[in-house]
């Protein structure tokens, strides 16, 4: 019998191959040796500077403010997504009449453009915005400018659109690890009198462990590069609250062209997402027992 | 479970469902809603007749059509070519899919940029599409599959006498049907939303997509927000559309993946 030749083999994967090559290989490689020069749109001449642009990202309080924004936000939205998200998985999770339509009403923030959930909330944020209404009517005492223009609030608020965008999603990869949970572990449980509480600490959380793991590590690696809703919301500001790393990155590479410069914020920021994913693994999958 | 419980349960998920669809019930509302209140159209009037919005639904439409084709065809022979071991190296090859899975877009965008800007596709429907013809996701999708499909309907095959291309897409491509469909839904979907490629790989109107468009409308104009949300539900419609035609495919796409973990 003829083998399939090596020959065939190779054109069926070439498609990926040429994409692997030109559009990830060759950008990961080269965005590491530009971070070591100091290349630049117009600039005379381009040279090696070695680690002078790393070194001064250490220095300079805008990329490292751009850190800590990125760092609370990752920190605060991943925790409270994952606990959001859970819980709307077991509201859903049961056998009622019109469940098809609540996970598919959770879901619809999911499937839209972010660009256009960065726009409906910047209505809904602004002074005269049902959202900066809904605040006044229940005595909270919104800044008078709006939440997206307060130093204050701006963060806070995009950090909440992204709790609600992101729940649907991770509601139904939730459930799909609900429904690999054998009835028998709940039975066993019962029987051996664990109330309701109980079961869920004892059978649910344990048995999710791996679905939890893959929410947080996708989640954590996507909040990290934040960049379309501060770009239509806030382009960063109001004096650099909203400032993330990918955004620091996009202004400095591609509005100001210093390739070099935002090249090695790349290469940091891209390391700090490995590291972080990599503690994630190990602390999730050893250390962590319900 | 006894009644109040049980209508307790259903006004905590009734005021969830509101919670979760308000937003984007006010966009088409607000979309309808005239200058001086009462329902009208003219919203939608202006911009296709002011702003380029047919141009921009166009472009949408061309780009993730395009790029949906070509990645139900190249995810499906790449995948193919990894399950069967065609190449050799391949697991060389599937390790490039994992890591390209993990490595964030945004280190990327620069050294892209300026490639679209020497080879001369800045600003084209190359600079759109090229960058998507296939993606890790999808050839990673195919190949679980495609593993899981005996190799005796491929050999019956070889033993007919029917060549490779007839093999492949005859008899192994109408069996991978479902994972296509999950596969070129989910492709529309993400390339239909995309922003940040689109933005930073264009400058001219003649190739802005619907999400770049809506992005520099609220930067460039004195808001009008009627006119915005007119122009988001045109940039939802086609999306919302396509959910609720797979929304069965969509949703057992994405909790199925979760079983596999």
């Amino acid at each position: 019998m003829k083998r399939p030749i090596a020959f065939s083999g190779w054109l069926l994967l070439l498609p990926w191959i040429a994409i692997f090559l030109v559009f990830w290989f060759f950008p990961l490689i080269y965005s590491f040796i530009l971070s070591l020069t100091n290349y630049r749109l117009l600039a005379a001449d381009t040279q090696w500077v070695g680690w002078a642009n790393y070194a001064r990202l250490l220095a300079d309080p805008d990329f490292l403010i751009s850190l800590a924004n990125t760092a609370i936000f990752v920190v605060g939205t991943v925790p409270v997504t994952t606990v959001i998200s859970l819980g709307l998985a077991l509201l859903v999770n049961g056998r009622f009449p019109g469940r098809a339509i609540f996970r598919a009403a959770y879901f619809l923030p999911s499937i839209t453009a972010m660009v256009v959930i960065a726009l409906i909330f910047s209505n809904l944020y602004a002074r005269d915005g049902y959202l900066y209404l809904l605040a006044r009517l229940i005595g909270l005492n919104p800044p008078a400018e709006g939440f997206l223009l307060s130093e204050k609030t701006a963060l806070l608020s995009i950090m909440a659109m992204d709790v609600w965008t992101a729940a649907g999603y991770y509601m139904l990869v939730f459930l799909g690890g609900l429904q690999t949970i054998p009835d028998e572990l709940y039975d066993a449980a019962r029987i051996a009198g664990a109330s309701r509480w109980q079961q869920f600490w004892h059978v649910t959380l344990p048995m999710l462990r791996p679905v939890m793991l893959f929410v947080i590590v996708i989640n954590s690696i996507k909040s990290f590069q934040v960049f379309v809703e501060i770009f239509v919301m806030t382009k960063g500001g109001p004096l650099n609250a909203t400032l993330t790393g990918v955004y620091f990155v996009y202004e400095t590479g591609l509005r100001r062209f210093d390739f070099g410069y935002a090249s090695a914020a790349a290469y940091v920021i891209f390391l700090i997402i490995a590291l972080i994913s990599i503690v994630q693994f190990k602390f999730l999958k050893t250390g962590w027992t319900a | 479970m006894n009644p109040i419980k049980r209508i307790g349960g259903y006004v905590l998920l009734t005021a969830l469902l509101v919670v979760m669809v308000f937003p984007l019930v006010w966009m088409f509302v607000t979309s309808f809603t005239g200058t001086r209140g009462g329902v009208t159209l003219a919203n939608y009037v202006y911009i296709f007749s002011t702003n380029k919005f047919g141009l921009y639904l166009f472009n949408s439409t061309l780009v993730a059509v395009i790029v949906t084709v070509a990645n139900v065809l190249f995810c499906f022979t790449c995948g193919y070519a990894l399950a069967r071991r065609m190449v050799p190296g391949g697991n060389f090859w599937f390790y490039t899919i994992l890591i390209v899975l993990m490595v964030p877009v945004h280190i990327v965008i620069i050294p892209v940029y300026l490639l679209m800007n020497k080879i001369g596709l800045y600003d084209s429907y190359g600079a759109l599409i090229l960058p998507w013809l296939v993606n890790p996701i999808g050839i990673f999708m195919v190949r679980q599959y495609v593993s899981t499909l005996p190799v005796s309907l491929e050999e019956a095959g070889r033993i007919d006498g029917a060549g490779e291309l007839r093999i492949l897409f005859r008899i192994v491509m109408p069996l991978c049907r479902p994972v296509l469909a999950i596969l070129a839904i989910q492709v529309f979907m993400t390339n239909w939303n995309s922003f940040l490629y689109p933005f930073i790989l264009t400058s001219s109107e003649q190739y802005r997509t619907l999400p770049v468009a809506l992005a520099l409308l609220l930067g460039y104009q004195s808001i009008d927000w009627p006119q915005l949300m007119a122009g988001s539900v045109v940039a939802v419609v086609p999306v919302l559309a396509v959910f609720l035609a797979f929304q069965r495919q969509i949703i057992s796409g994405i909790t199925a993946g979760a079983l596999k973990q």
